[in-house]
């Protein structure tokens, strides 16, 4: 098991370097460089004078590898991801302020899309195909089904005309004011989790058929066992697979934002911030970005990975 | 719709554990017609839900196929003197801000649909099979390298791949179907995989490789056949994952551009802008755009809870 | 009995009038507090950078305008809503009649190359934490800015090339010394976008840190929250006064201003409705068609945007070398329908290159020569004749690049694309990444066809830089030494008269010439509700700045809560 890990830690460093020559080339090769971005914003007209000028202060003027040595070499020196292009701020101050605000949305959804997800799964294995388990599945897939900036539309508009009520749009952090925070997270979590339930709702209605299936639970119920005390104890176990396959998946999401509710609720998420870099062509933001957000998705699926072999007998032994 | 790209591959259907045996090995071919029969009948005798969504599924299925012929009124029919008119018997959905005709786009936007959803699904399962298979079949080494590539991989918000697509390569049809289809087809090779591996276990494979059996002969007859289960789930989930796709990224102006009409398109443009003066606009694709989602993933339900060899006999 | 019953009324009937009268004196008493919550136009984005030395503009000019102040800046008092003639809603020109100084108390040019700007007395740049210490505004912070923004490496370059040295007489007077004369000079450095003035004190602890910056404006910078919200609060020491109803009030008002950044025009709305926005500044005419019904009690104001659209054609590529090809795609489009029926009416036909709003250089569509006039008549019978004559008898195609961003062209264009399938030219859309389609445009790689609206600039600059040989924004390619001399002949004319003249008259060239397929330009709307006092919809003193407009906002709190807010 020791050695397991190692090897998984370790193999992540080959993967992150690749990822991060992937990120840094590509970002650079989209059309459109920050120079000529930058160049609109001055009206008096460009000339190749302030092109290069430009370029030179921004340090794009060195050939490709140079920066990629230079940006890892800060980075695994001094930990520092590097500047942005128009602000002054570093990168990593910037993802300091939009992680929390990611995280927390992404975990308040799987609280809620959990909460839901269980309860209903459970039910609806216990009732296979019989009218509760259709309603239940029914509701949740539903839930899937409609897009999220529909519901989020919808929620913001209508409620603002028929009771002159609309979602609260002022963010505070959750530190200096955790009841106007929550305020403002509680609808995006909402619509997030319920369509996250659909999905893990699927799996927790699965691994309860199979549980209620396995033979030593037949034997229970012939010996006369009672069947909550049966369900329970089995359900937890079982229970736990759906929750980290869950956190595994969706991994991406609580690191990286949900782009279209950010923008509806405005919060201010990674999904936004990288959203705006690219479109900015903020190079430093959008490599350091994805690195952070590759590097935790990353251990999260590693200790998903693992949490599985400590769950699963059946899955440990390879 | 990130929630539905990421979460799909990987959660919908359970870890196969080894003690599964495969189903379908060993069956004569001329047992598949009647097969193909039997399914049918146990669909909608048992998944009556399933098989509503079959049917749904297969009208809108139809509705694309045969667009030009079905829609009264061409895809992009300007026509400013009929604008923003209410559903009547002319225009059964309405009209939308340029005057055309919404029952027609909707029609097309089937279409299109189509397109996108059973491209994007046949991509993606291609590529989940392909390295699932690898992957779980050859393990070791090759295993290990590949399944850091799709750590990697996946580990990118999806959106931001997409976004980076269409700066790169423009906003077109093509870039969105072959990027989704790697986004979910690289998702979706961990469960091929986790299925490869358990059938790898199994007694039957090492006693095929002690009688000498090559490898292309063992895959083909030991590993596909069970492989073909979460594969045709995973083909399922992927139409509805792909148009839900379509649609946010429609929202986020990079999904198929104009005038091509698509639900996510039509829902999250003119949808939203005419929401309060005509909500034919939204809720017409809107109705469109959930009830094959919908349909598309009870269908697909069904067809998992029937094809999974622990369900089967068990009641 | 009924003579007392009448006097009794008549008293009682002068009391109430006497006691309402007072109440609505005191309604119109302005009272200091609270908080203005704005959604600015703009308002999906902030400031990309709180230095001014990276010469960024509109955005910047915007955030930092609520603290940096300029030279110059405009008289309210001449508001349309105050019985001035000057609705203020276009961002890159003021007329000259209505400039006022800000920073600047009095000039006069005392040779025709040198300025002598006399600074207001007492202006001061309030405390600020671990930068400065409360100080008063000297000659030295002018050249300083200016000598900052002159050396800085984002510079524009030749952007100052006709200012020889700015320097400080004495404490109170500036100098600018000038090699010749520019007719924008005081949009380059004294109320356009790279005109604030900047202390010493906050370049030395970091002018790119907002924790950092102070100035002398109204609004000193509380919090910003990225991507959310921007907080102002109260200068303590603001300088500058109004006058109401004969009492002279300090101010701002307000306690706190809050920029909203919202992206999403359904969340900006509801916003409106609810009350947690008090201003709305930009809104389509449809939504606001939506809004009056949902929200009666709002106050509105129309204005028309600066952002036409054109599509420009490249005229170094074939068929748009032909004159007569560029003016057949004009006279395809049916543009009065556009106005009709996709802007249901809410649209002007004739607004670029030179905005109704720029008085003076704006000829009116029915004064240009016939040869412009005739552009923007539907006319394809015509329009086909005329590419027959240039060879084209059975049409062309053409690629026409659009960003994905502006949701109204993406709309329109397929229109267009209609109008001009009728008279056989196949315009394919090509809808490209706001990134990609920006640079297209300013590396001059361009297609044949281009969408492009135009950013807020004055009347000298519109033509130059959107026509001028190597211009940013040159997306058609215009390659003209004769027009190119006559803009920098307008712009080096001082006499206003003769400028206007010179400019009206390219104008009518480059329309004629038609580079590009000219299209409406819609209204929009402010929205804005009544407890949001001593306010009529203004929306910029120049250059993105709004800060003056809010600073002379008072909240009636009474009237909010009578409303239910």
């Amino acid at each position: 098991m020791q050695t397991y890990i190692l090897r998984r830690l370790l193999a992540l460093l080959p993967t992150l370097f690749i990822a991060s020559v992937i990120v840094f080339v590509i970002v650079r090769m989209v059309p459109g460089d920050v120079v000529d971005l930058m160049l609109s914003q001055n009206d008096a007209g460009s000339n190749n004078l302030t092109r290069e000028q430009l370029l030179e202060t921004l340090g794009l003027d060195k050939p490709m590898w140079k920066q990629y040595g230079i940006w890892i070499g800060d980075l695994a020196l001094r930990g520092d991801l590097g500047h942005s292009l128009w602000q002054g701020d570093s990168v990593l101050s910037m993802i300091a302020t939009r992680l929390p605000v990611t995280f927390e949305l992404g975990l308040l959804a799987m609280v809620i899309a959990l909460s839901v997800a269980i309860p209903v799964g459970v039910y609806s294995a216990v009732k296979q195909d019989a009218a509760g388990d259709y309603i239940a599945r029914s509701f949740s897939l539903l839930m899937l089904a409609v897009p999220s900036f529909w519901v989020g539309t919808m929620v913001t508009v209508f409620p603002s005309i028929w009771w002159g009520w609309s979602p609260e749009i002022h963010f505070m952090p959750f530190r200096e004011d955790p009841l106007q925070n929550l305020k403002q997270m509680l609808i995006p979590a909402v619509i997030l989790g319920l369509s996250l339930s659909a999905i893990t709702m699927r799996m927790t209605r699965t691994m309860m058929l199979e549980v209620l299936r396995q033979d030593y639970i037949r034997t229970a119920r012939a010996k006369g066992l009672k069947e909550t005390l049966i369900l329970t104890r089995h359900a937890v176990r079982n229970g736990l697979i759906p929750v980290i396959t869950l956190i595994g998946s969706q991994a991406p999401i609580l690191i990286g934002g949900a782009v279209i509710l950010e923008q509806i609720f405005v919060l201010p998420g990674m999904g936004m911030l990288l959203l705006d870099a690219v479109n900015q062509r903020d190079y430093p933001v959008v490599t350091g970005v994805f690195f952070v957000v590759g590097l935790t998705v990353m251990l999260i699926n590693l200790l998903v990975d693992l949490s599985y072999g400590l769950i699963d007998p059946k899955v440990r032994q390879r | 719709m990130e929630a539905k790209m990421q979460a799909h591959p990987a959660a919908t259907v359970a870890p196969v554990t080894p003690a599964a045996k495969p189903a379908s090995v060993g069956r004569p071919a001329n047992a598949r017609k009647s097969q193909l029969g039997w399914f049918v009948r146990k669909l909608f005798r048992e998944k009556r839900l399933g098989a509503a969504g079959a049917v749904i599924a297969l009208v809108f299925l139809f509705f694309g196929l045969f667009a030009d012929l079905l829609a009264p009124y061409g895809m992009n029919e300007v026509d400013m003197g009929a604008r923003l008119q209410a559903p009547s018997w002319g225009h059964p959905f309405g009209t939308d801000n340029l005057g055309r005709d919404l029952l027609s786009r909707c029609i097309y936007g089937a279409q299109i649909s189509v397109v996108i959803g059973l491209t994007v699904a046949a991509i993606s399962t291609f590529i989940s099979a392909a390295i699932g298979i690898v992957s779980g079949y050859f393990g070791g080494k090759v295993d290990m390298v590949v399944q850091r590539f799709v750590d990697a991989w996946m580990s990118f918000p999806g959106l931001i791949v997409l976004i980076v697509v269409a700066s790169v390569f423009g906003s077109g049809i093509t870039q969105i179907i072959v990027t989704l289809g790697l986004l979910i087809g690289i998702g979706g090779s961990r469960i091929v995989r986790s299925a490869v591996v358990s059938v790898r276990e199994d007694m039957y494979i090492h006693a095929a490789k002690s009688i000498g059996a090559s490898a292309p002969r063992i895959l083909w007859r030991h590993v596909l056949p069970n492989v073909i289960a979460p594969l045709i789930v995973l083909f399922t989930s992927s139409v509805g994952t792909a148009i839900l796709a379509e649609s946010g990224l429609s929202f986020l102006g990079l999904g198929v551009p104009p005038p091509y009409p698509t639900w996510g398109g039509m829902l999250s443009g003119n949808g939203r802008t005419y929401m309060l003066q005509g909500p034919w606009l939204a809720l017409a694709p809107g109705l469109c755009l959930t009830l094959v989602v919908y349909a598309i993933n009870v269908f697909g339900d069904a067809l998992r809870d029937m094809l999974d060899p622990r369900m089967r006999g068990s009641r | 009995m009924k003579m007392i019953r009448t006097l009794l009324a008549g008293l009682t009937g002068m009391a109430l009038a006497t006691v309402a009268g007072q109440a609505m004196a005191q309604a119109d008493t302005p009272k200091y507090g609270g908080t203005l919550d704005v959604a600015t136009t703009s308002t999906g984005v902030t400031t990309l950078s709180w230095d001014l030395a990276d010469w960024q503009a509109t955005l910047q000019t915007r955030d930092t305008g609520q603290f940096y102040e300029q030279l110059f800046s405009v008289d309210l008092g001449k508001a349309k809503s105050r019985g001035g003639k000057y609705p203020f809603t276009i961002s890159g020109w003021q007329p000259s009649d209505a400039i006022r100084g800000e920073l600047a108390e009095s000039w006069e040019w005392v040779t025709p190359l040198v300025l002598e700007i006399k600074l207001r007395k007492g202006v001061k740049f309030p405390a600020k934490a671990g930068v400065m210490p409360e100080r008063e505004l000297t000659a030295e912070d002018v050249v300083f800015s200016f000598n900052r923004m002159n050396t800085s490496a984002k510079k524009t370059q030749g952007y100052y090339d006709h200012i020889d040295k700015v320097s400080a007489k004495d404490k109170g007077t500036v100098v600018f010394t000038f090699n010749k004369f520019l007719a924008d000079w005081d949009y380059r450095f004294g109320n356009g976008f790279f005109s604030g003035i900047v202390p010493k004190e906050v370049v030395d602890a970091g002018p790119g840190n907002w924790k950092n910056v102070n100035g002398t404006g109204p609004f000193m910078l509380g919090n910003v929250a990225q991507g959310n919200s921007l907080t102002f609060v109260k200068n303590p020491v603001y300088w500058d006064q109004e006058t109401i109803n004969g009492t002279a009030y300090k101010l701002p008002f307000v306690d706190k201003l809050v920029h909203r950044v919202i992206k999403d025009e359904a969340t900006q709305q509801a916003a409106l409705r609810t009350g947690k926005l008090d201003i709305l500044s930009s809104i389509s005419s449809e939504a606001a068609k939506e809004l009056k019904k949902t929200a009666p009690q709002v106050k509105w104001n129309r204005w028309l945007s600066t952002s036409a659209a054109r599509v420009a054609l490249r005229v170094d590529t074939k068929p748009f070398t032909d004159v007569r090809v560029r003016r057949a795609l004009n006279m395809a489009v049916n543009k009065q329908e556009v106005i009709d029926k996709f802007y249901g009416g809410e649209a002007e036909m004739f607004v670029f290159p030179m905005h109704p709003e720029y008085v003076g250089y704006h000829t009116p569509l029915k004064d240009m020569p016939p040869a412009v006039q005739e552009l923007f008549k539907y006319d394809p019978a015509k329009a086909k004749k005329l590419l027959a004559e240039a060879g084209y008898p059975k049409g062309f195609a053409f690629k026409m690049q659009i960003c994905t961003c502006n949701t109204e062209q993406m709309e329109l264009m397929p229109l267009v694309a209609a109008y001009l399938e009728m008279v056989n030219v196949k315009m394919e859309i090509v809808p490209m990444e706001y990134g990609a389609h920006l640079s297209a445009m300013t590396s001059h790689t361009n297609g044949a066809g281009y969408l492009t609206t135009i950013p807020d600039v004055n009347p000298t600059t519109s033509l130059r830089i959107n026509y001028g040989k190597g211009q940013v924004y040159n997306a058609p390619m215009w390659d003209d030494p004769k027009f190119d001399a006559r803009v920098v002949e307008a712009l080096g004319e001082r006499d206003e008269a003769k400028r206007q003249q010179i400019l009206r008259e390219s104008t009518a060239f480059i329309l004629e010439q038609a580079p590009a397929i000219w299209m409406p330009a819609p209204y929009r709307y402010t929205a804005w509700w009544p407890w949001v006092r001593n306010y009529g919809g203004e929306l910029f003193v120049g250059a993105g700045r709004n800060a003056p407009i809010h600073a002379r906002v008072w909240i009636d709190q009474d009237m909010k809560k009578k409303m239910g807010f």
